[in-house]
């Protein structure tokens, strides 16, 4: 069970420190200043950006406003991958703060997902859970859960309430101790530079035989290119919520504690920095 | 837990870089951004003062334009804003007022609620009780089904029962006429062989006495003048009387002609030529052994009770001396007439007579002697002979008890009043009732003299009636219902006694009350008490309801003797002996006293 609860705090309370820039080709009345913001990790872009919006509607004539997108180095950055997972993979060992580059115009229709509403990011959120709950109990936790039980979920997230979150999360982490943990670990492995979006497989947290399954059996299975074999020099980092836990890490505890809010352990394998 | 530890340092170094180290820049980098834009819109405001005030002093600055620009965008703006602001009011209100209108909605609702409620507790509790009430029907139903079954059952077993009794009656009527009939077909039957007798033996005495007749006419007989008929007891002297029917004639003509007996006697013997009438023994030869009646001499005043017997089973009624007083006869409610033959003090039963079938009311023996008359309830008077007890005559016609019967002085007829108010005349020969007198009251009493007929009646008159002339001749009214009349011995007085308690004597001459007598135990025990004159006319007696038997001196129209020792029950009737030594009293209680003063 998920009871470190130190864990979990630091776990929720991820902060990226962000300056985000309006894109020079935008038609502005006056010069837009920067703006600073400490991104929540474990949230989506769209809801935590309406400070960003108006910042930079103060400086725009209507007219010209179109939705919102945001870009780093010339990526589109997706608004439904959760913060943290952007970061990591786009810009995890450079300069801080994170620059991001606020467009209003020329919304990238093939790159990016449309986000009119809120409505829509909840959507996304709840089908992610759905989808790791199917993994982890053949989706009886969330099934017997009411339709309120999902709105706190989402309320927890939106309004950054650790404690209304997590007071539902918890049964999506329990598991029947006879079984020694879910059915299924749900995990998301990305990798820079590469024309597949992200690696999700079916994986048992316990072995056949009885033992638990880590961190290393993962990546041997799905990405044995991530792990260092003896004597070579490391060539990847794989990274959770900004860290690099031990390989010998317990998937199982992995899962119930450096889940994201959607339930899904998001691990993003970089290439180490050369310099 | 190594990795486990690796995490969390992680984590917390994570933090200190990425989190920490620009925490509070960037707050205070926002911060100042927000006082910069404040900053901005103040400058821009007091710009436009500025522009206007610099206006107002100078006309058609090339700034105005711009300033002025830049005002209407300002009022623009602030239009705009205040058009939200209302705008936002407007919603805030209409919000409210819906709020407060669905808390309406909520309360009415609640309280519909809780009315309903109410109602179906109320219904629930009207349902139970009429649950209650509707079993109890039902109970009481079935209880009065079960009632009706019972009393259905019993109405048809009481049918059945009274089918069955109504045959049994119909049965017993049946055989009940059936045995009416053939006791009167018994009856007829006896009457014949009875009539059938009387015939035999009125024939054979009718040839015996032709033959005596015819000796007798043959050789002469001594004749004595002072023979009085008597009745005798046997048949022997039939010889002796055939003479003397010529001389007592004229002998008793000569003599006082108020006495009728001897004419009496011519007459039964005419009678007997007449008729085939059956005559024991014929009144003609003197007895010696009897002293004639109405010249008795010693009438002795009673002391003592000789004799108490038990006369009857019941009351006794009627009581009288035979003329000759060697007889008496008792007569009760038993039906019967018992004969006594007064010998040495004593009464000794010699028969009874038979024939009644109520209770005997009255007695009275013909002038001779030889027959019986007694008066009954059965509403018939009966002539029995006295010889030979046997029954001669029976009387009926009256519709009511016969209360009294008495010859007529010729002894060929009979007077007999009744009940039923009427009295009747009846002819002895043709043995039917030659008249019939309405009186207007029950007659209790009746004496006869030669042309008089005296009765005493319930409603306190004696009437006197002429025989002939069918009417009544004289009333006297007394004090209380009439119970007793007795004619002394040379009918110059009439004795009554009536329920006042009083005995009065009437001076049938002048008509008047010549007497009277009481006593203060005296009470008149019945309506028909009766009294007694003794033979000489010298006292009276009468017996009382304490059963007292009293003798008043009517000279001196005083108790002469009280005897009230050996009566136990009302006395009704007294009989002074025409011997006068005698004095019978018969009492309710069945017992029969004879007195005398030895």
């Amino acid at each position: 069970m998920a009871d470190d609860k130190d864990v979990l705090r630091d776990v929720w309370f991820g902060r990226i420190p962000t300056c985000f820039t309006l894109n020079p080709d935008e038609i502005t009345e006056r010069e837009a200043e920067p703006y600073y913001l400490l991104l929540p990790r474990v949230s989506y872009l769209p809801l935590v950006t309406d400070k960003v919006k108006k910042h930079f509607h103060k400086v725009m004539k209507a007219e010209d406003v179109e939705e919102m997108w945001f870009e780093y180095e010339g990526t589109p950055l997706k608004w439904h991958y959760p913060i943290g997972v952007l970061f990591d993979l786009h810009a995890s060992n450079t300069v801080l703060p994170w620059s991001i580059t606020v467009h209003f115009k020329s919304f990238p229709d093939r790159d990016l997902l449309h986000c009119p509403s809120n409505s829509i990011i909840e959507a996304h959120f709840m089908s992610s859970i759905k989808e790791a709950d199917a993994l982890k109990h053949k989706s009886q936790v969330v099934n017997d859960m009411q339709k309120k039980d999902h709105k706190q979920l989402w309320m927890g997230l939106q309004n950054d309430k650790f404690d209304q979150f997590w007071a539902m999360n918890r049964k999506l982490m329990e598991y029947p101790t006879e079984e020694g943990g879910f059915r299924y670990i749900p995990f998301r492995i990305y990798q820079a530079l590469s024309e597949r979006l992200f690696i999700q497989k079916l994986f048992r947290p316990v072995s056949p035989e009885g033992n638990t399954h880590t961190l290393g059996d993962l990546l041997k299975e799905m990405y044995p290119d991530a792990l260092t074999n003896d004597g070579e020099q490391k060539r990847y980092q794989v990274l959770i919520h900004g860290i690099e836990p031990l390989l010998e890490t317990p998937l199982q505890w992995l899962s119930e504690h450096l889940s994201h809010p959607d339930n899904f352990l998001h691990i993003c394998a970089i290439p180490v920095p050369t310099d | 837990m190594e990795w486990k530890r690796h995490v969390s340092e992680q984590l917390k170094l994570r933090d200190r870089i990425q989190r920490q180290t620009f925490e509070e820049i960037v707050h205070q980098y926002n911060r100042l951004l927000e006082k910069s834009d404040l900053q901005a819109v103040l400058t821009e405001r007091y710009q436009t003062d500025k522009y206007d005030v610099q206006r107002g002093h100078e006309a058609g600055s090339a700034d105005s334009a711009r300033s002025d620009l830049l005002q209407q965008e300002m009022a623009q703006m602030r239009i705009r804003h205040q058009e939200e602001l209302t705008e936002l009011h407007k919603k805030r209100g209409e919000l409210a007022q819906s709020v407060i209108e669905l808390n309406n909605q909520i309360q009415q609702k609640d309280r519909e609620i809780q009315t309903n409620e109410a109602r179906m507790l109320e219904y629930q509790q009207q349902i139970s009780s009429l649950e209650g009430d509707c079993r109890e029907l039902r109970n009481s139903l079935q209880e009065l089904e079960q009632a009706n079954q019972t009393l259905k059952d019993e109405y048809d077993a009481l049918q059945i029962t009274f089918s069955a009794l109504e045959e049994k009656l119909r049965k017993t009527t049946e055989d009940n006429q059936e045995l009416v009939s053939r006791w009167m077909a018994e009856k007829a039957q006896e009457a014949n062989r009875l009539n059938a007798e009387n015939e035999k033996d009125s024939r054979r005495r009718q040839a015996k006495l032709q033959k005596d007749l015819a000796d007798a006419a043959k050789e002469p007989l001594p004749i004595e003048p002072d023979d009085d008929i008597e009745v005798l007891a046997e048949d022997g002297v039939k010889g002796a009387g055939e003479t003397s029917p010529n001389r007592p004639m004229s002998k008793t003509l000569s003599r006082k002609p108020s006495q009728p007996p001897p004419g009496g006697l011519l007459d039964s013997i005419s009678n007997i030529f007449g008729r085939r009438r059956s005559a024991n023994s014929f009144s003609t030869s003197p007895e010696p052994t009897e002293s004639p009646s109405g010249l008795c001499a010693e009438v002795r005043v009673p002391s003592t009770a000789l004799h108490v017997f038990e006369a009857h089973d019941g009351e006794v009624n009627a009581v009288r001396f035979s003329p000759g007083s060697r007889l008496l006869a008792t007569g009760g409610m038993d039906r019967r007439v018992k004969l006594w033959e007064v010998v040495a003090g004593r009464c000794e039963a010699k028969g009874a007579l038979t024939g009644s079938n109520a209770g005997i009311t009255s007695i009275e023996f013909d002038s001779a002697g030889s027959y019986l008359l007694a008066a009954s309830n059965d509403f018939a008077s009966r002539i029995w002979t006295v010889e030979d007890y046997r029954l001669r005559h029976t009387l009926t016609g009256h519709s009511g008890k016969v209360l009294s019967a008495r010859f007529l002085l010729d002894n060929a007829r009979i007077v007999s009043g009744s009940y039923d108010r009427t009295l009747k005349l009846w002819d002895l020969r043709s043995k039917v009732c030659m008249k019939t007198v309405f009186a207007g009251s029950s007659c209790n009493d009746i004496v006869c003299t030669e042309q008089c007929v005296m009765s005493g009646h319930f409603d306190k008159k004696v009437r006197f009636w002429d025989i002939r002339a069918e009417s009544i001749v004289r009333e006297i009214e007394l004090m209380g219902r009439v119970t007793s009349l007795d004619l002394n011995h040379d009918r110059s007085e009439l004795l009554t006694c009536s329920r006042d308690d009083l005995l009065k004597i009437i001076d049938l001459r002048t008509n008047a009350i010549r007497q009277t007598f009481s006593a203060q135990g005296f009470k008149c025990g019945a309506d028909w008490t009766r009294v007694t004159f003794s033979p000489d006319g010298s006292y009276v007696a009468g017996g009382s309801a304490e059963g007292a038997l009293y003798v008043w001196n009517v000279l001196t129209g005083k108790v002469d003797r009280t005897l009230d020792r050996n009566h136990n029950s009302a006395i009704n009737s007294v009989s002074w002996s025409p011997s006068g030594a005698y004095v019978a009293s018969v009492e309710k209680g069945s017992k029969a006293i004879l007195w005398s003063d030895m």
